[in-house]
């Protein structure tokens, strides 16, 4: 025990004493947080709000049109302008990409449907008899709302759009079918029946699934770059654990400490835990970024959730992970050049497939498939659910397992690799 | 068993991996208790490694090493207890001071508080750093470090010391300082085993030295007797007499 804490004592003391190590173990992640925040804070706001440009041209001047627009404007899905302008211009507009989609009402909407739906409505009258058919409206032509949409506009949006219109077309035509049947049945006792406003008899009603009564999350720019870039801070300390293990090797403190009376395992598990402090240490400092700092620079505040015990079990196997990885680099790198050069690329390599950069979900298919390897993209997703989606242990349990055997499997091939080389 | 004998090699024989050559080819030596042994060579003539296996860092290919009456094959662990390494390198901790880099190394052969504090800084007197015990080491002149390393291998008052060119590039005073202590620790019953490339400092410090080259023990036994023996003046024309002129990598 002695030995062990003697060690711990000493890999602090040393962390503590390197100015410029301490500068990338906290000053780094805390720079990035900040900035990462600050930049991405537009674009994802775009992103979560990001409305369908569409280009309305309401040549009708009767109701039909009218109520196409609110329908379209109640949407929220669409940012809306409305022009007087010829067809061809709608197709050279929306073809050029000014627009999404581009929708043309034409001037004769209202009388066509009114005509569509007075034949409808007196050719079922006639049938049992309480109504004439109305010789001037067999003819009545059938309305043709024309949609224009970008060339490269995927399937699946051009469907679920028009899905939408005609759900929204579709209310109208009910709403003046009940209007027109009402009308023929009062022609008679004008008393007799009211018409209505048409009621919806199915609504979907949103249930928040979080557990405290705030609105539901987003993955905003602090929600997303806190964690992403606490946990890149953290595997930063890679550099500086396989440089500790390369400086013990070359000055030769190594072979002194293998004399010694003890198992040098003893030494590594006190310069592991020295190491793993420090990560806590730098993940209770972005925290305390994402709480207070950011929100005076005009950014959200970061929401942490309630699982205490989550984020500290999650943050400890982060931590195990890139003390591991650090042993790893350390062991198989023969020159601190070497293995630093090799460890801040490498982890850039897993920050920008773990979704650190940019996050996974706008990424190609590709991509995400190849995040899934990265440690750094369990220990974000581990995060975002606890803060995102507050998550029980359980639910972060195997992203917290893959941590830890990534810290085993590094440890023992070091172990294997030094062996290899005795 | 010799009882006279500090430590016991029989036919110690090493070869690398992927080596043609052995490193150390089938040697055999006794080091007599309380003397200061001198194992004395050209470069790569396998001095380090011999060192390396009495000191338990590499395992022998073949052959037999018996330390302090204990088998280094079974018993490591308390050998390691009776051994003090003093490397070549200054294998300690820039950023930290004399009195921490100490006490770590102190700590690690188990000894700690009043006790360890007393040694460190009785040591520390000797050789005369008490005054800079709290600077850092990094802030030290290469004979003050070259002190320090030593102090680290013998703060725990060992058996047998190991030292490897403990005198390189340090001033006359310091190097003075080194070896008096030497002296003085040997005639406290201690064990010195000694590699240098210094034959002045060897012919004066040692009782007993062994010439290696090329794996092999080519002269043992005390540097006089030897000097006599092969008509040479002083132990570095015995040297080259024994290991040629020919420049060594």
């Amino acid at each position: 025990m002695l030995r062990l804490l003697s060690t711990i004592q000493k890999e602090l003391l040393l962390l503590m004493r390197d100015k410029g190590g301490l500068a990338i173990m906290f000053l780094m992640p805390m720079a990035m947080i900040t900035i990462m925040a600050i930049i991405q804070d537009a674009p994802f706001r775009d992103y979560q709000e990001l409305k369908i440009p569409l280009l309305l041209v309401n040549n009708d001047t009767g109701n039909v049109g009218k109520q196409i627009e609110v329908g379209l404007n109640e949407s929220s899905i669409f940012e809306i302008t409305n022009k007087k302008i010829v067809d061809e211009n709608v197709k050279k507009a929306v073809k050029a990409g000014e627009y999404e989609i581009g929708i043309i009402i034409p001037d004769d909407a209202t009388l066509s449907l009114n005509g569509n739906v007075q034949q409808f409505v007196s050719s079922k009258l006639s049938e049992v008899g309480l109504s004439e058919m109305p010789k001037e409206l067999t003819n009545a032509s059938e309305l043709k709302i024309q949609i224009l949409f970008t060339p490269d506009t995927k399937p699946s949006f051009k469907a679920s759009i028009l899905s939408s219109l005609k759900q929204s077309i579709s209310k109208i035509e009910t709403q003046f079918l009940l209007d027109f049947f009402t009308k023929e049945l009062n022609k008679d006792n004008p008393e007799a029946v009211q018409s209505e406003k048409l009621k919806e008899f199915v609504t979907f009603n949103e249930i928040n699934t979080l557990d405290t009564p705030q609105e539901a999350l987003k993955l905003n720019s602090v929600q997303h770059n806190v964690p992403a870039w606490t946990i890149f801070g953290i595997f930063f300390i890679v550099i500086s654990m396989a440089g500790s293990i390369i400086k013990e090797r070359d000055d030769g403190s190594f072979l002194r400490i293998k004399t010694m009376p003890g198992s040098y395992l003893t030494v590594l598990i006190g310069k592991i835990i020295a190491y793993l402090f420090i990560t806590i240490i730098q993940a209770f400092l972005m925290l305390l970024v994402g709480l207070y700092l950011l929100p005076l620079l005009g950014l959200p505040t970061l929401v942490i959730g309630s699982n205490i015990l989550g984020i500290v079990i999650i943050t400890v196997c982060t931590g195990l992970a890139a003390t591991g990885f650090g042993v790893l680099v350390g062991t198989i790198f023969k020159t601190h050049q070497q293995a630093s050069t090799f460890g801040a690329v490498s982890v850039v390599i897993l920050a920008a497939l773990g979704g650190i950069w940019v996050p996974v979900y706008v990424m190609p298919e590709l991509v995400r498939t190849l995040s899934e390897l990265s440690p750094l993209y369990w220990a974000l997703t581990a995060f975002h659910k606890l803060f995102l989606n507050e998550v029980g242990v359980i639910a972060i349990l195997s992203y917290s397992l893959k941590l830890f055997l990534f810290f085993v499997a590094s440890l023992s091939i070091s172990f294997f690799y030094n062996k290899s080389k005795e | 068993m010799n009882l006279q004998s500090a430590i016991i090699v029989s036919n110690l024989y090493k070869l690398y991996k992927k080596s043609v050559s052995p490193a150390v080819d089938h040697i055999s030596f006794e080091i007599p208790k309380s003397s200061i042994f001198g194992l004395l060579g050209p470069n790569g003539a396998g001095k380090t490694t011999t060192i390396s296996m009495l000191c338990g860092l590499i395992k022998p290919s073949e052959g037999k090493i018996t330390v302090g009456d204990l088998d280094i094959e079974h018993d490591l662990e308390n050998i390691k207890r009776i051994i003090g390494v003093v490397p070549q390198d200054i294998a300690l901790y820039p950023t930290l001071t004399a009195y921490e880099n100490l006490k770590y190394i102190g700590n690690m052969y188990g000894l700690k508080g009043a006790d360890l504090t007393a040694k460190i800084h009785e040591n520390l007197k000797i050789f005369g750093l008490d005054n800079v015990a709290d600077k850092r080491l990094e802030t030290f002149s290469g004979g003050m470090k070259r002190r320090i390393n030593l102090i680290a291998g013998i703060l725990h008052q060992p058996q047998i010391l190991f030292l490897d060119e403990p005198t390189v590039g340090v001033d006359v005073q310091s190097r003075n300082v080194i070896t008096e202590h030497l002296h003085q620790l040997n005639e406290n019953g201690m064990t010195i085993i000694y590699t240098s490339h210094l034959m002045e400092e060897a012919e004066n410090l040692c009782t007993d030295i062994a010439i290696i080259d090329a794996g092999k023990i080519i002269s043992q036994g005390k540097p006089k007797e030897l000097i006599k023996q092969n008509n040479t003046e002083n132990l570095e024309q015995l040297f080259l007499k024994l290991t040629g002129k020919k420049l060594r990598d």
